[in-house]
């Protein structure tokens, strides 16, 4: 691995063609492991907004700045906590955790599967026990990100260079002939999120070990007034926006056991947030 | 005096028939109990050198002009290499040299597991070799790999097969008033060691200095004589601090052989050393095992039969561990019979794992004990006590020593929580209390040898070369050394890892090291302790009695620049006995019912190892033991893709070694009874007996707290739910 590391004076002076570094969290194991090429690496952790101003967060804080604040909703403040290890949510930022890329072993492992073009799912045909049990008949990869279902769940919005969109809109379930998991813009850059008041939230998360691990299952909830949304990480390959019942879910030969798990921490979310 | 005797020796259950040459053990032991410096707890004598950065490890040593090796691995289970060449390679900037299938032994034309070493490169800095290995061009043709470990035994892909029969199993079950049958599984677990398989291979001349990270430095250098055809003695190895083994790292692996070639063909020293994605294909594993499993028995408990069909996935090599050594063993069962089948697969070896075979095979019998237990309605703990073993139950003979039932005895305070714990369950939650036994070996044996130098100061220097694999070897030997000389701790110093300054030692693995070494160096430091008596006799008459930390002092200021040398040897082992090491851990657990997620609260651990030589650095060993015996239970498993066999757990993500969060609360008691038949010490080895009964413990508690019978290792989530669905299942039966 070798590329240029730069550090723009602005955002529009990023130099055509470069990844973007913040926390590097992500980005520097995928250069390592060669699952990213890039000749050049702009550090962007001056230029993208910092810190907690009521209910925006500029997408350059990090995660553990965010599992302490006070001001931010617990289901965002709970599905940081739970993420990663104190090391990596101190370098970690929002906006990268919203980016970052399947942990799916074949797709890490550099396997040219469907998410790289190729013409085959290995996690479908193969080794898929924490795999997708939505959304799953082209790419079965899990969507890692726990932040990302508390985003969805709590409504939140997304600044980015070009626009403004929800942050469910941020993701795009990978198809024949378009598998991107991201629908953002080479060029775009998350600049801030906006989080809606919400009366009540709660992030759940099943692991294989009590802390340091993905969510095999993971599920935020929030309630405005009488209206709840739920949002589950790792069971599709995007966050996942549910409507609380899995009898939908289409789960493949070993990974049914995620839809028990799923229905169980759906249920119990609900149950905290429900009004007194 | 030297005597040649012929005995059997034990290494981590594999046995031989050897001439050994020993030295008498005259020496009686010490009375039972805490001594002046031995029996009590001392903190790591390089402790505040490994705090400080100070202790050098193999992955600190920096020769000069060293280059650094890349090894090309193979991709596929089984392959063919068609064409290979290494031109682009040797023509990469910074590029030494280059070696392919052929050149040396461990470069392999027909790689006949994944991650086989093929070719390799060494260049002026790691990178550069990294980027000249990606430049060999190779052609393979992928062969068919052989996986499943049923199919290979079905078609005779075997390393080998063992079975054993005493007394009749058919005949025992006839006469029993219950069978119990199930069928476990286990998994494959990878060692990862902190520090990774590495080298660092010097030429000195005609000599060969090699750096590694090792628990045996004479077993590297006898085999890297082996397989260079060089004589022993021109083979100098050094392992100063080591990060971690567990069993993996006996041997010189093709790692140091690559480095030894490519430093002879450079005139460079050259270091290899496994990345931590090749740690985790090449660096060894504990092999997945099959046992089906049954077990008979009087309505009273009494057991009639066992009888176990086991497989070992060792791998493409590696050997058929003993893991049907528990049910053989472990209990007063008059009929076992044994089939153990090796199978041969195109997998990368295995390789020993504290307590290999014995891990596992504690699993299946234990469980397989719980479920005989519930069936009979009888309380678990007394159970084992009915079948309880007064004399070894393969050969009827005695053991050296033997305190399993004092064991129990310690562990009916901790057994006697459960109703408490039980109690605590609510609706989704349901908490159990669970128990196992553990037996194994642990006695180590002849030969070991140490060297005690005291100077003028008074101060003892220990000359030894074994190894210090992190268990605190230094610590421990080093108190023997005060205790015997009756100088403090602080005035001793303590030499590991260097074939070239000290005696032969026996490898560290097989919890042998206390065991060999203590015995050695209590005799060392005896020997020079009875040349200052005499040198004491002759200052000051043969009267002088008990001499006072004074009179040595003074008697050794005398010496000047002389200095008085004490040699010690192991003696043997106790002739016709059986030295083994047993405990019974108890678990408590909580499941969660609903989404599978277990925790293990508290293990109580009680371990029988004789007598104890320093209880802080044993209880680190218990606690490690049982920490790694938690991942294996709950979260670690190494996954292949099941069409290729190709290994997708590559990297500390996606395989989970627990955290400190994984930990449960642990107590640690150890029955500090010596051995009186064992050596001038009556001490046995802790390293592997703690993680024995782990995982037997914890799915005996989820039994307890839940009904459900867990079959299988890891307890994932998945396995979780299967369990808890067939358990309401068979309840939904029963009504």
């Amino acid at each position: 691995m070798r590329a240029t590391l730069v550090t723009p004076p602005s955002l529009d002076e990023i130099p055509e063609g470069s990844v973007l570094l913040a926390g590097g969290t992500e980005v520097v194991p995928q250069l390592k492991e060669g699952l990213l090429e890039a000749a050049t690496l702009a550090d962007v952790s001056g230029l993208v907004p910092h810190g907690i101003d009521g209910m925006r967060i500029g997408a350059g804080t990090t995660l553990a700045e965010i599992e302490a604040s006070g001001d931010v909703p617990s289901a965002l403040r709970e599905a940081c906590r739970l993420a990663a290890s104190p090391q990596i949510r101190a370098m970690g930022t929002i906006g990268g955790n919203l980016l970052q890329s399947t942990r799916c072993w074949y797709w890490r492992l550099g396997y040219h599967c469907r998410l790289r073009g190729g013409d085959a799912c290995n996690a479908r045909d193969g080794e898929h026990r924490e795999h997708a049990i939505f959304a799953n008949g082209f790419c079965a990869s899990a969507h890692p990100s726990d932040v990302a279902a508390a985003l969805v769940a709590l409504g939140a919005g997304v600044q980015t260079s070009r626009r403004e969109l929800s942050v469910a809109e941020l993701y795009h379930v990978p198809e024949p002939g378009d598998p991107r998991t991201l629908a953002l813009e080479p060029d775009e850059v998350l600049l801030e999120l906006v989080i809606p008041e919400v009366d009540a939230s709660v992030y759940l998360k099943a692991m294989d070990r009590k802390r340091f691990g993905f969510p095999l299952v993971g599920v935020a909830a929030a309630r405005r007034g009488d209206k709840t949304t739920v949002a589950l990480a790792g069971v599709a390959p995007v966050p996942w926006l549910s409507d609380g019942s899995l009898d939908d879910a289409t789960p493949l030969p070993g990974n049914a056991w995620k839809v028990e798990v799923a229905q169980a921490l759906v249920d119990r979310a609900l149950a905290s947030i429900r009004p007194s | 005096v030297a005597r040649l005797i012929r005995t059997e020796t034990e290494v981590e259950g594999r046995f031989e028939e050897v001439f050994l040459v020993v030295e008498e053990d005259a020496l009686e032991q010490w009375p039972a109990g805490p001594r002046e410096v031995v029996g009590r707890p001392a903190t790591r004598v390089d402790g505040l050198g490994r705090a400080r950065g100070d202790a050098l490890f193999t992955a600190d040593v920096k020769l000069p002009g060293m280059l650094h090796a890349a090894v090309l691995r193979s991709p596929h289970p089984r392959a063919r290499v068609t064409r290979l060449d290494l031109s682009a390679a040797l023509a990469a900037p910074g590029v030494r040299a280059a070696i392919g299938p052929g050149e040396i032994p461990v470069l392999a034309q027909e790689p006949a597991y994944e991650g086989q070493a093929v070719a390799a490169v060494c260049a002026d800095t790691l990178d550069q070799a990294r980027e000249a290995v990606a430049l060999i061009a190779v052609d393979w043709e992928e062969l068919e790999p052989i996986l499943d470990p049923d199919e290979a035994v079905a078609g005779g892909s075997l390393l080998d097969t063992r079975r054993t029969e005493r007394g009749d199993v058919d005949h025992g079950l006839a006469e029993s008033d219950v069978v119990v049958e199930a069928t476990y599984r286990t998994q494959v677990v990878l060692h990862n060691s902190m520090e990774t398989h590495q080298s660092v291979c010097r030429w000195v001349g005609e000599d060969l200095e090699v750096h590694i990270s090792t628990q045996y430095v004479w077993g590297v250098r006898n085999d890297l004589a082996r397989g260079l055809g060089i004589d022993p003695d021109r083979v100098r190895v050094v392992c100063d601090y080591m990060g971690g083994g567990f069993g993996s790292k006996t041997n010189p692996d093709d790692h140091t052989f690559i480095g030894a070639e490519l430093a002879r063909r450079t005139g460079r020293p050259v270091r290899t050393a496994l990345t931590r994605s090749e740690e985790h294909v090449v660096a060894g594993n504990r092999a997945a095992t099959i046992q089906r499993l049954v077990a008979g028995a009087r309505a009273d408990g009494t057991l009639t039969a066992l009888s176990g069909d086991f497989v070992n996935a060792v791998g493409f090599s590696g050997w058929n561990t003993l893991v049907e050594g528990p049910m053989q063993t472990l209990y007063a069962c008059p009929n076992v019979r044994t089939v153990t089948n090796g199978a041969k697969l195109n997998l990368p070896p295995m390789k020993a794992f504290r307590a290999p075979g014995f891990v596992e095979g504690t699993f299946g019998l234990e469980c397989l004990l719980d479920e005989l237990a519930s069936t009979l309605g009888l309380d678990p703990l007394e159970l084992r006590r009915r079948n309880y073993a007064e004399v070894e139950p393969v050969d009827g003979g005695s053991y050296s020593s033997k305190n399993l039932l004092e064991c129990y005895r310690r562990a009916e305070p901790h057994w006697e929580r459960r109703h408490e714990v039980r109690a605590r369950s609510t609706a989704t939650v349901k908490r159990g209390v669970g128990m196992a036994s553990q037996v194994w070996w642990g006695g180590g044996g002849p030969p070991s040898y140490a060297w005690v130098r005291v100077g003028s100061d008074g101060h003892a220097a220990v000359v030894t070369a074994t190894q210090d694999v992190g268990s605190g070897t230094r610590t421990a030997l080093s108190q023997i050394a005060a205790e015997e000389l009756g100088i403090p701790l602080e005035h001793v110093t303590f030499a590991v890892g260097d074939t070239s300054r000290g005696p032969y030692s026996t490898l560290s693995a097989g919890s042998s090291t206390l065991p060999s070494m203590g015995p050695a160096v209590r005799a060392a430091a005896a020997d020079a302790r009875r040349q200052i008596l005499e040198l004491a006799a002759q200052r000051w008459g043969d009267d002088v009695g008990e001499l006072s930390q004074e009179q040595i002092q003074e008697v050794v200021g005398l010496l000047g620049n002389g200095q008085i040398l004490g040699t010690g040897a192991r003696g043997p082992n106790p002739a016709g006995m059986t030295v083994l090491t047993f405990g019974v851990q108890v678990a408590e657990v909580a499941v969660d019912v609903e989404t599978g997620e277990v925790t293990v609260e508290r293990i109580a651990a009680i371990h029988d190892i004789g007598r104890v030589i320093n209880p802080l650095t044993a209880s680190s060993q218990v606690e490690g033991g049982i920490i790694q015996g938690v991942g294996h239970t709950l979260s670690e498993a190494r996954l292949t893709d099941p069409a290729t066999g190709r290994i997708l757990t590559r990297s500390l993500d996606a395989y989970r070694m627990p955290t400190i969060a994984d930990v449960p609360e642990i107590v640690s008691e150890l029955v500090d009874i010596p051995d009186e038949h064992l050596t001038n010490l009556g001490s046995k080895g802790i390293g592997e007996p703690p993680i024995i009964p782990v995982a037997a413990a914890v799915a005996n508690a989820i039994r307890d707290a839940t009904g459900a019978d867990v079959r299988e290792l890891p307890i994932s989530r998945a396995e979780m739910l299967r369990a808890l669905s067939e358990a309401k299942t068979r309840e939904g039966v029963a009504v």
